[in-house]
């Protein structure tokens, strides 16, 4: 019984972090209509500005993680305002941009630190007698990504901001039409995934290690996690997480160790086959 | 920034790299270097020319060397850099047969096929007079049959798949090129584990060990001997698992070996070593940690993962701090002096796999690759890293090095802490001790 406790307590507080990368996902395809494949990039951009924090500027790993969310934020930005609103209008140009931009963080991280993974302090050490005994760290990671997603939840439902991104991503005309600019609601979304996802590359970073490579799994899981949710919906998108992160551990715990990215592929397959809109739809189309 | 891929060390003055400048590279070589890679066919059409000439190459000694990633991976930059080092030390020492030593690296990115168009690049185009290094057993598989239709020699420094010398011994004639000088190939590595284990596990007080291998090609030799021999030391295994390579949590398969009451994780692990080692300390996990772990091995390891790898048992073949042999300590220090840091287990291996072929061919007086063979085939010389010596064809891993206690024998140390940074505290074998296993305090 305790192997199946703490099967689900990794399953939760998994999912939670999956969370925080799905959401910042499926808010730029929502709202901007863009497939952001360097969403994973700002994952690893995250995490290596909390190790480059710590480990060479001495920062502790609170403030190192609050410089991720803000370099991360102004790499998504920059990346926006530089490059892909050039382009957005014309989808497989933005794949392929974002597709370079997302192998140019990996090799630029390779020639920083080279290839081998490193360590991230933990935000808090010790373990607490809770399910058999959880690390807090883990613990932490999983309720901060909570205070986050709700704090999202009522941003995008109960401020006006919010509100005109939700417009935005309803339909483009109709909030131009209403005086919305969609350029910066496209901005703003740009920058909360780009939070959201150096945030879960600091919590990925401090619970396993920090590598070159680190943000292609999230990258390809937040695929299942979001045509699972409902493209668009973050609700959708939260229950996405937690539906492919319990299966992903307790594949991983019961069936095969090897069989763990391929479960929540067939997800995805099935998913699109059988209920292409997702569990949540999405709210509305351009 | 320098270009590994074309980077070269030759003899040395005023610190400048002067054996052969990119200038010296003469037209006709670049030519050849241009259709070495194109393609296979044109390959061995060059290869019918060279071969059989009966004198070897002529001009500057070259060593050809193959390294994963040399200016990002310390496997690969220790291959690379421990080949310039034997060649500063060749050439404050007259060279080789008369001739100033040159290298030349190339970067096989991990990659069979980039491997193979870096070989042929080195042979063909380069004309080496050897070849050695490759660290991913899935290159050095793929070069068998150009090494074959190359006649020239590979050293092999790295790779420790056991297949190769399957490959000598099932047609000799035709790979008799091929030699690996360190380490000792994954079946013996398994073989020292049990030795290890019958040694010294009554000491460490692991009475029950979970076995945990990453699923690759390289560790299957190494827990089949494990599954053979282990259990018959008188360990108990309640576990013996090959996890995917791609895992990256570690805590399903942590929470299996909690509930075994398994004294300790008895592991095989390269590629996925730092996820593994860093998610053991953070969570403090009821078991202590010990076996194969190649990221373990790098003497600068300690900083990189803050010390999460520290109470780690692990195998190498040699140390910065051990005198394995009365070569190490030397070597190590030279390095040291030339690069700033400290090799992996690679760089003892390449720096005697180049003395292995320099003795033979110094032996043999020839460069001729037919000539030299004999040479190293016989040979037994103290290396960097222990006793260099191969199998013959008659024996199971033909031209694999010799394992042993008198001939290459890894050592076991464990990371501990001083100074506030790390040691690698050597346990095993006993004269190389240099401090007694500490426990987790966690634990």
């Amino acid at each position: 019984m305790s192997g199946l406790t703490s099967t689900i307590s990794n399953a939760v507080m998994l999912s939670a972090l999956y969370a925080l990368v799905a959401i910042g996902f499926t808010l730029i395809f929502g709202v901007g209509g863009v497939l952001n494949l360097s969403h994973g990039a700002t994952i690893t951009v995250g995490a290596f500005t909390a190790y480059f924090a710590t480990s060479v500027f001495g920062l502790n790993i609170w403030a190192a993680a609050f410089a991720s969310m803000v370099v991360g934020a102004a790499f998504m930005i920059a990346f926006y305002l530089g490059m892909v609103q050039f382009v957005e209008d014309q989808p497989i140009t933005v794949m392929i941009l974002t597709l370079v931009m997302s192998i140019v963080v990996e090799e630029v991280a390779k020639i920083l630190v080279g290839t081998q993974p490193r360590a991230l302090p933990s935000l808090v050490d010790g373990q607490i007698a809770l399910l058999g005994g959880v690390q807090a760290n883990r613990l932490l990671a999983f309720a901060l990504s909570w205070v986050i997603i709700a704090l999202l939840f009522a941003g995008v439902n109960y401020t006006r901001t919010g509100k005109a991104i939700l417009a935005t991503s309803m339909s483009t005309k109709g909030a131009s039409l209403v005086g919305i600019e969609s350029k910066r609601m496209y901005l703003y979304t740009w920058a909360l995934a780009g939070l959201l996802a150096a945030l879960a590359g600091v919590f990925l970073g401090s619970i396993q290690t920090v590598s070159w490579a680190m943000g292609r799994e999230p990258l390809v899981l937040s695929f299942s996690i979001v045509v699972l949710g409902g493209i668009g919906s973050i609700r959708g998108s939260i229950l996405g997480a937690y539906v492919i992160g319990f299966l992903e551990v307790f594949t991983v715990s019961y069936v095969d160790s090897s069989l763990s990215g391929l479960a929540s592929l067939v997800v995805l397959v099935i998913i699109l086959l059988v209920k292409p809109e997702g569990l949540f739809g999405r709210e509305l189309t351009h | 920034m320098v270009n590994e891929d074309n980077s070269r060390t030759g003899r040395e003055t005023d610190g400048n790299e002067s054996g052969v400048s990119s200038g010296t590279l003469s037209s006709p070589s670049r030519r050849r270097a241009f259709l070495g890679s194109v393609g296979a066919a044109a390959a061995v059409g060059l290869a019918g020319c060279m071969g059989g000439g009966g004198s070897g190459p002529s001009g500057a000694f070259k060593i050809g060397v193959l390294a994963p990633e040399p200016s990002k991976n310390p496997i690969g930059s220790s291959i690379a850099n421990a080949a310039k080092y034997a060649a500063t030390t060749l050439n404050e020492n007259d060279g080789v047969l008369g001739n100033d030593v040159e290298v030349v690296v190339k970067d096989t990115h991990e990659d069979p096929a980039t491997g193979k168009s870096k070989y042929q690049e080195l042979t063909v185009g380069e004309e080496v007079d050897f070849t050695t290094g490759v660290f991913t057993s899935e290159v050095m598989l793929n070069l068998m049959d150009s090494i074959a239709e190359q006649s020239t020699v590979h050293m092999n420094a790295g790779s420790a798949t056991p297949d190769t010398a399957k490959q000598v011994k099932a047609d000799y004639e035709k790979y008799k090129y091929y030699f690996r000088s360190g380490p000792v190939n994954s079946h013996y590595l398994g073989q020292n584990m049990i030795d290890f284990a019958d040694a010294k596990f009554s000491d460490l007080g692991w009475d029950s060990v979970a076995v945990l291998a990453e699923d690759y090609a390289w560790t299957e030799p190494v827990t089949s001997v494990l599954e053979d021999k282990l259990a018959a030391t008188g360990v108990d295994v309640p576990i013996s698992k090959r996890y995917a390579s791609g895992t990256s949590d570690f805590s399903p398969i942590y929470d299996d070996i909690e509930s075994s009451d398994a004294d300790a994780a008895y592991v095989v692990m390269a590629h996925t070593g730092t996820s593994a080692i860093v998610q053991w300390a953070k969570q403090q996990r009821a078991f202590e940690f010990g076996g194969i772990h190649v990221p373990m091995q790098f003497p600068s390891y300690y900083g990189s993962v803050n010390g999460a790898n520290r109470y780690a048992v692990v195998q190498n073949s040699a140390t910065p701090n051990a005198a394995v042999t009365e070569k190490t300590m030397p070597f190590n220090e030279g390095y040291y002096d030339q690069f700033d840091s400290y090799p992996v287990y690679t760089g003892y291996h390449t720096y005697d796999a180049v003395m292995s072929y320099v003795n033979a061919a110094t032996a043999a007086d020839s460069r001729n690759a037919d000539d030299v063979i004999p040479e190293i085939e016989s040979q037994s010389f103290t290396g960097t890293a222990g006793t260099v010596s191969y199998y013959g064809q008659d024996q199971a891993y033909p031209h694999d090095l010799v394992y042993g206690q008198d001939a290459a024998w890894p050592l076991w140390f464990q990371w501990q802490e001083g100074d506030g940074s790390g040691s690698q505290t050597t346990l095993w074998p006993d004269e190389l001790a240099s401090g007694s296993y500490q426990k987790p305090p966690w634990v």
